[in-house]
């Protein structure tokens, strides 16, 4: 069992504070993790400018609400991916240096982020990520390379090939996924019960 | 540590005070090739003593018939850059070890806004030719005292047309950190080479509006400065090695055979970190490396360009 190791390749969060030495702060976050913003927004407020761009999850909690109550007009909402995406990448592309980056949600979430901006010549280190308390894991199949999102159990059927696969702690920087390998490559069948690990 | 034997093939005079060597291979080889804003280390025999300088490279990476170094003769010179104005002369053999770059341009930056103040122009040339190369966007701002201390401007003007942006303090153009730095679009890096105060005025700008630290860049190396004579105490070789006021510890250590590994000699790099056992008296630290928790810890010490005021220090060496 991985549960409970640490490796390299697993990315480290922290929680969101704001980077008072700046010219503008630039906030992303999606679903469950508007909470992680709510937080940020019970420091002290930057003197900067501030935006925060929120997708709204689809089954999860939706904070637009508390959002908007404290960020006011600096609240961006939307419902799809590709419009969020769209716009954050008009952001990126009219900011100055000094535009601190922060963003919260799952790692699929902030992995989107992370690629985008890099597109922009920000780099990893450059943006503060913060990831809600679930730990789901959105995990590569090896086999068939389909990526099935929000895995929360150490033993999945791959959406793609439908293949029992043991999802490993390898986090891969490039793909934003963890990788799942076949687990009854051995002994065809014989697939032990999974467990909740990851919730 | 591996060296290259080269023969100084002219010498020109491109600024006050600052002198142009080109160097070539003395068996008439090619020399290694190098990336832009790397440095040599040249070794200078001046009777009984050996200076050893680090000197960025100036000519386009792309040529490896010869290399290019600048020198301006520093008015408190120890005697390297005294050395290489008075006694270098057309035909000189100087030693020189393979290039190194502590300076290069970030690969994944969208724009590059390089700061030169004077003699720190000299990273910067065998820069701009490679981003020249690579179609990359950059600027190149250039600050001198006047245009009598303005080294390779008009080859710059002519390689880089707009892209140099001139300050002549004669004339009352400054350089101002904050107007250059607020408006740049993201993913922008900046590289600053020049006088400590200038250095120090762009990396307090650049943190104070946000600029995360990996985008910000600069190229000081240091001289070491003279202080008081003692010993270092060598614990694994059971050896004494006397350093006296005007040499560095790495100057002594090395006049003395022991080898001790560097790539800067100015206090940048780190590679010459040595761990202190001992000493009897307070460490000096001069280097831009240690962190401010190593150097309260009081075992470690860049020989490089820091000293101790004390009779002796002992090294796990
Ligand atoms: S040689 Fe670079 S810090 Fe000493």
């Amino acid at each position: 069992m991985q549960h409970g190791y640490w490796i390299r390749s697993k990315p480290v969060y922290t929680s969101l504070a704001w980077q008072y030495r700046a010219q503008a702060h630039m906030v992303l976050a999606h679903g469950e993790a508007g909470r992680a913003v709510l937080r940020l927004y019970q420091q002290r407020l930057p003197e900067q400018p501030v935006s925060v761009l929120y997708l709204v999850g689809d089954e999860e909690a939706d904070y637009t609400a508390s959002l908007r109550a404290l960020a006011g007009d600096c609240l961006l909402t939307f419902t799809k991916q590709e419009a969020l995406w769209a716009a954050f990448n008009a952001a990126l592309a009219s900011a100055c240096m000094g535009t601190r980056l922060y963003a919260a949600g799952n790692e699929a979430f902030l992995w989107q982020v992370s690629t985008l901006a890099a597109s922009h010549g920000v780099l990893h280190a450059d943006i503060m990520r913060e990831q809600p308390a679930s730990l789901a894991r959105p995990v590569y199949c090896v086999h068939c390379k389909t990526i099935t999102p929000h895995v929360t159990t150490n033993i999945a059927v791959c959406s793609g090939c439908q293949r029992h696969l043991f999802v490993r702690d390898h986090f891969s920087r490039r793909l934003g996924a963890y990788m799942g390998l076949m687990v009854d490559a051995e002994a065809p069948g014989e697939v032990p019960a999974a467990e909740e690990i990851y919730p | 540590m591996s060296h290259l034997n080269v023969i100084v093939s002219a010498i020109a005079d491109v600024a006050e005070g600052i002198r142009h060597f080109t160097l070539v291979d003395a068996a008439g080889r090619e020399l290694p090739g190098f990336s832009g804003g790397s440095h040599v280390v040249v070794s200078m025999r001046a009777g009984a003593r050996t200076y050893r300088n680090a000197y960025s490279l100036l000519s386009p990476p792309s040529d490896r018939s010869n290399y290019q170094i600048a020198v301006r003769l520093q008015e408190n010179s120890r005697g390297g850059s005294r050395f290489m104005h008075e006694q270098v002369q057309v035909g000189t053999a100087l030693e020189i070890a393979w290039p190194v770059n502590l300076f290069a341009i970030s690969r994944v930056g969208r724009k590059h806004i390089l700061v030169a103040g004077g003699i720190g122009i000299t990273p910067f040339m065998s820069q701009a030719h490679d981003l020249l190369r690579t179609g990359a966007n950059f600027e190149l701002h250039y600050a001198f005292r006047s245009p009598r201390h303005a080294a390779f401007v008009d080859e710059l003007r002519r390689l880089l047309g707009p892209r140099l942006k001139c300050y002549d303090q004669s004339q009352g153009q400054l350089l101002d950190p904050a107007a250059l730095l607020s408006h740049q679009p993201l993913g922008t890096h900046v590289y600053v080479c020049g006088p400590g105060g200038m250095v120090d005025a762009v990396l307090d700008t650049a943190a104070r509006l946000g600029w995360p630290d990996a985008h910000v860049h600069h190229e000081e190396f240091l001289a070491p400065p003279v202080g008081e004579p003692f010993a270092i105490r060598l614990a694994q070789s059971q050896r004494v090695v006397e350093v006296g006021a005007e040499e560095s510890m790495l100057e002594a250590m090395e006049a003395a055979g022991v080898d001790v590994p560097y790539l800067c000699r100015g206090g940048a790099c780190g590679r010459c970190e040595l761990e202190v056992l001992a000493t009897d008296g307070v460490l000096e630290h001069h280097d831009h490396y240690l962190s401010e928790d190593e150097r309260r810890a009081g075992n470690k010490i860049m020989p490089c360009v820091s000293r101790a005021k004390c009779t002796f220090i002992e090294l796990n060496l």
